[in-house]
């Protein structure tokens, strides 16, 4: 490859993605600085260091995945779901405990989380199977069965880890997929009511008792509020005492004497929004929705069936964790722990939702090949 | 066909769709921020102030207590508890478990016992409310719990004021003791907002609690979700316009109680059950104040276990009770004082007057023995006075009635509380007919005037008002309200409250009875036939009077038995009152030993050491003298003894030789008629 064509493919290699993953994450890293500056651990307090490295490495990573041709990725597609359901029962079999539940696997000083990955995997496993030739018009329920058990068995493994929120999340995007690739509205309906009757038969029987707490507590926090209902409430005082402008970068006092757990992770937006206000959450949130719209616009732009379900099942991961978290941290869903993408500390979704822009660049890019 | 092109073509409407999906969730996310930020953002804001401001109470010190002459008797030492508060422990019942066994290891304690501690004392109250693990921590265990702090949510060192008195078991009952307030309590203590947390519930403790108290302040100070207090001070202005209140320390005192005194007649006490009250008899201030047995007060604001507890109150002598004024006694012979001021004062008799004493005294079919068996022979009243002669008395009573009696005995504040600044004084009793009949109906029996003439069955005296009244005869005459506070004053020196000098009664005695009655106190202790001659003391130079409380009526048989054979609890009760120096008085003492048998033995000695005391302090001139003096009539005394004795053996040789002549005598004249 001479100079000039090094100049030709920079000029169609598609940044959009980067950007506005960087923009985020430019805002992210200030905010998880200011959320645990204050902390007494010297861990706590260098947290934003390792975040900066974790994204280093992601973006490397990322820009690495950018670059495989999409007709290699549609062919490993079965190859790389199989694989992550083998790490997924591995982490049943052997995994670390962390938080209480088995998430990590463990290889040397690495520690994977492959239900992260699985998010990937199984867009693509779909994305493969709903490119088959002869799926044409749209999609009755005798063509959703096969998709439906690549998604469902996968969920079911990281819900017994347990880690209901990803495992949901497996499922969400799969019903986002299916949704796009044009479901018959009427089997829709069908599947809806299906979903909630076993949904309620789930409640009673299937959840944890932790599980069925947050639950409760979602529907009314006020009932237990130094118990299970205290970080919503901690969290809605931390959100509201923001006003219209924030009390200022560094000056959370929700986060700085800890009244708020876990505000570096799933309850950073909070944070966010002590400080910044309503003002600065519109900001993060327009940010959120260009990357979106970019995703959403690459998926019609695209000439492969095959990418463009990959494009919207990618487009998903980030609706859905954005959604949800922001949902759950101002008291409209119940608290499942799902980080925000690019705002959340944590190296595994950082580098999944990475590369998910990777695989979206290596999309957009190869559009202009012909 | 179509073009795999055209079937991604296909998509665009569903593509829409989940575009306008975006926009809707972030629509409603928007519209909860607005609710949340702007609708709501002012209470949030204020409730999220409120949430790390603690308004933590800052107890005032308690006043400090001196003795008069400046020594500090009861003060306050900070003092280290352990905390947990149940609110800011982990959740997570592994963590906790953690921070017990943590905390446990550091107190060295048993990890149970604080479980059960926490599960025990925290049924029924909020969370929030601190449960205390482990009381007087020393200051290495509060370095390790403050710096290990951070990994042990919900615990916390308390620190705080304890309440310590000097001298511990001595003049317990006089300076009282303080404890925790209990719940229920606080509404009927509390005065205005300030912070209540331990009450006097004893003496001075007691009776001054409002002087020694002070009021709490209160300070902001911001907390974490743990409750652990933040150092770093925030750099917004939170904390402006948040007014601090700065505690007022209680008040101080100083009594007029001799701290010297109140250990020699602590010590004077030792292995007895009884009180003792020393007071200067020109003002009334008590100088000196104990009971015994005692307890601890430092045990009560530092760590009252209940074995402690349970201790004091099983005990069968009750320590817990101020013997000196929260009991009464029988005040026995004492009370012959005033039956012979009485009869004096009345006219019955006067200095000359004589009576005879047959060792018993006969009233209708009944017989009323003197303590001698064979009696006083002819007695005066000095006689009657310092050999207490109790027929000399029966006599004049049965002329003088029990309530002329008793008109004479209530001048000298017997019957009526004192008013000393303590809590739970008694008043005594001194009967009348009227009394009697009020009481049970019945109408008074002239014995019963015999027996109340020399201070037996229905009279009853505090020692204090023994004391007192002892007191007034050695003033020439004045009763005197028993003092105990010199003067309070603030922190900063400055009087609040001056004691002045508080007149009960004055001129109660004529000068010329005075004169006679206290002649014949002198002699009970300075003549060789006075009752406490020979428990005197050395160079004390005191006049007083014994007296045997007698604790059951015993049959006649057993009168002259002796008391040390009977069974403890019928022994009678030993007193004695007096005062020194007998010339030119300055200090009264009471003095009552429970089952001491006799006011000699028992408690004139008690007494005399107090004295010996007080004047080796204030006048160790005088002291000196009345050695030098005691030895000279001692010298003197042996010297008649000796002589007496000499002339007692010339007398019975002379007799024998007497005798020897007469048999002699009778044997010759035998002998010249022999048929």
């Amino acid at each position: 490859m001479n100079y000039a064509s090094l100049i030709e493919s920079l000029k169609k290699y598609d940044f959009s993605f980067f950007i506005a993953a960087f923009a985020i994450f430019f805002i992210g890293i200030i905010n998880l600085y200011s959320a645990t500056h204050a902390s007494e651990s010297l861990a706590m307090s260098n947290l934003y260091k390792i975040q900066l490295m974790w994204f280093a490495i992601s973006l490397s990573v990322a820009i690495g995945v950018s670059f495989i041709r999409m007709k290699n990725l549609f062919s490993y597609s079965y190859f790389i779901y199989g694989f992550n359901i083998i790490l997924l029962i591995l982490v049943l079999v052997l995994g670390k405990k962390g938080m209480g539940a088995q998430r990590w696997l463990v290889l040397g000083a690495l520690r994977v989380q492959p239900s992260e990955l699985m998010k990937i995997s199984v867009i693509l496993a779909l994305a493969k199977w709903f490119s088959r030739r002869h799926l044409i018009g749209e999609l009755g329920l005798k063509e959703l069965i096969l998709p439906a058990m690549i998604a469902i068995f996968p969920a079911l493994l990281i819900i017994a880890e347990p880690d209901l929120g990803t495992g949901l999340l497996i499922l969400l995007i799969f019903s986002m997929i299916a949704f796009y690739r044009r479901l018959k509205w009427k089997t829709m309906a069908i599947i809806a009511i299906i979903v909630l009757a076993s949904g309620s038969v789930m409640y009673k029987f299937g959840l944890k008792d932790y599980q069925r707490r947050r639950i409760v507590t979602f529907l009314n926090p006020g009932d237990d509020a130094r118990g299970s209902g205290y970080n919503a409430i901690q969290s809605k005082i931390a959100i509201g005492s923001g006003q219209f402008l924030g009390k200022g970068f560094k000056k959370s006092s929700q986060a700085s004497l800890q009244y708020l757990p876990e505000n570096h992770t799933d309850f950073i937006f909070s944070i966010f929004n002590e400080e910044h206000g309503f003002f600065g959450s519109i900001v993060l949130i327009c940010l959120y929705f260009i990357l979106f719209y970019r995703f959403i616009w690459l998926s019609t732009s695209v000439t492969r069936v095959y990418d463009s379900v990959v494009t919207m099942g990618l487009m998903s991961i980030f609706f859905w964790h954005t959604f949800i978290n922001m949902g759950m941290v101002m008291g409209l869903m119940p608290i499942v722990g799902l980080p925000l993408p690019f705002m959340s500390y944590g190296g595994s979704s950082l580098m999944t939702f990475m590369v998910c822009c990777g695989i979206a660049t290596s999309i957009s890019n190869s559009r202009n090949l012909f | 066909m179509f073009g795999e092109e055209d079937i991604v073509k296909a998509h665009k409407h569903r593509a829409d769709l989940i575009n306008n999906l975006v926009l809707i969730a972030f629509a409603i996310i928007v519209a909860r921020l607005w609710y949340l930020q702007v609708y709501k953002g002012e209470a949030f804001r204020r409730y999220s102030y409120e949430n790390r401001l603690r308004k933590d109470p800052i107890m005032a010190p308690r006043g400090m207590i001196f003795s008069r002459n400046n020594q500090l008797i009861v003060h306050n030492t900070p003092r280290f508890d352990a905390r947990i508060i149940p609110q800011y422990l982990d959740k997570d019942k592994s963590k906790k478990k953690q921070t017990i066994s943590r905390l446990a290891k550091i107190l060295n304690i048993n990890q149970k016992e604080i479980e059960n501690k926490l599960r025990k004392e925290g049924r029924g109250q909020a969370r929030y409310i601190p449960i205390v693990i482990k009381k007087n921590l020393s200051r290495k265990e509060v370095a390790i719990i403050e710096t290990e702090g951070s990994l042990m949510p919900g615990v916390d060192v308390n620190d705080f004021i304890s309440r310590e008195y000097t001298d511990e078991y001595i003049g317990a009952h006089l300076l009282g003791y303080i404890s925790k307030v209990f719940k229920n309590e606080i509404k009927k203590f509390q005065k205005g907002k300030s912070e209540l947390e331990f009450i006097g519930r004893a003496g001075v403790e007691k009776e001054f609690d409002d002087k020694l108290r002070g009021e709490s302040g209160f300070e902001y100070v911001e907390v974490d979700a743990f409750g652990r207090k933040h150092r770093s001070i925030s750099n917004d202005n939170l904390l402006v316009g948040i007014k601090n209140k700065l505690q007022e320390p209680g008040n101080n005192i100083r009594l007029t109680i001799d701290r010297d005194l109140q250990i020699a007649a602590f010590k004077a006490l030792e292995g007895k059950v009884g009180s003792i009250v020393a007071i200067d008899v020109n003002n009334g201030e008590i100088l000196s104040m104990v009971s015994r047995p005692s307890y601890n007060p430092s045990n009560f604001s530092r760590q009252l276990t209940s074995e402690y507890w349970q201790s004091l109150v099983q005990d069968k002598n009750n320590p817990l009770r101020d013997r000196a004024i929260q009991e009464h006694y029988a005040p026995g012979s004492t009370f012959k004082t005033f039956t012979a001021i009485a009869a004096l004062e009345e006219g019955l008799i006067d200095e000359k007057t004589e009576i005879h004493c047959p060792g018993y005294f006969r009233l209708g079919r009944r017989k009323f023995h003197c303590w001698k068996k064979w009696g006083h022979g002819k007695v005066d009243i000095y006689k009657a006075i310092s050999e207490s002669c109790d027929v000399f008395f029966y006599k004049i009573g049965v002329k003088l009635g029990i309530d002329v009696l008793a008109k004479y005995a209530r001048l000298f504040g017997f019957g009526s509380r004192t008013g000393i600044s303590l809590p739970r004084e008694t008043r005594g009793l001194i009967p009348t007919k009227e009394w009697k009949k009020k009481k049970n109906g019945r109408e008074w029996q002239l014995g019963e005037t015999l027996s109340c003439v020399i201070g037996q069955s229905y009279v009853l005296v505090t020692p204090l008002q023994l004391t007192l009244a002892y007191a007034a005869i050695a003033n020439g005459g004045t009763l005197l309200k028993p003092r105990i506070i010199k003067e309070i004053f603030s922190n900063s020196g400055e009087i609040i409250k001056k004691n002045k000098l508080e007149i009960t009664a004055d001129n109660i005695l004529k000068s010329d009875i005075s004169r006679i009655i206290k002649k014949g106190l002198f002699r009970v202790t300075n003549t060789p036939k006075g009752t406490a001659w020979w428990y005197r003391g050395w160079g004390i130079n005191m006049a007083g009077k014994t007296g045997t409380s007698q604790v059951i009526r015993l049959s006649s048989d057993k009168i002259f038995s002796r008391c040390e054979d009977a069974e403890y609890r019928f022994r009678h009760h030993g007193i004695f009152a007096a005062y020194a120096p007998a010339d030119d008085p300055k200090i009264a003492v009471g003095v009552v030993i429970e089952h001491g048998c006799h006011g000699s033995s028992a408690a004139a000695p008690v007494a005399s050491a107090v004295i010996a005391k007080y004047m080796d302090k204030y006048y160790p001139e005088r002291r000196k003298k009345f050695i030098q003096e005691d030895r000279r009539m001692m010298a003197k005394f042996r010297a008649a003894r000796e002589k007496a004795k000499a002339k007692a053996e010339a007398k019975a040789k002379a007799e024998a030789k007497a005798k020897a002549e007469a048999k002699a005598k009778n044997d010759s004249a035998n002998k010249i008629k022999p048929n």
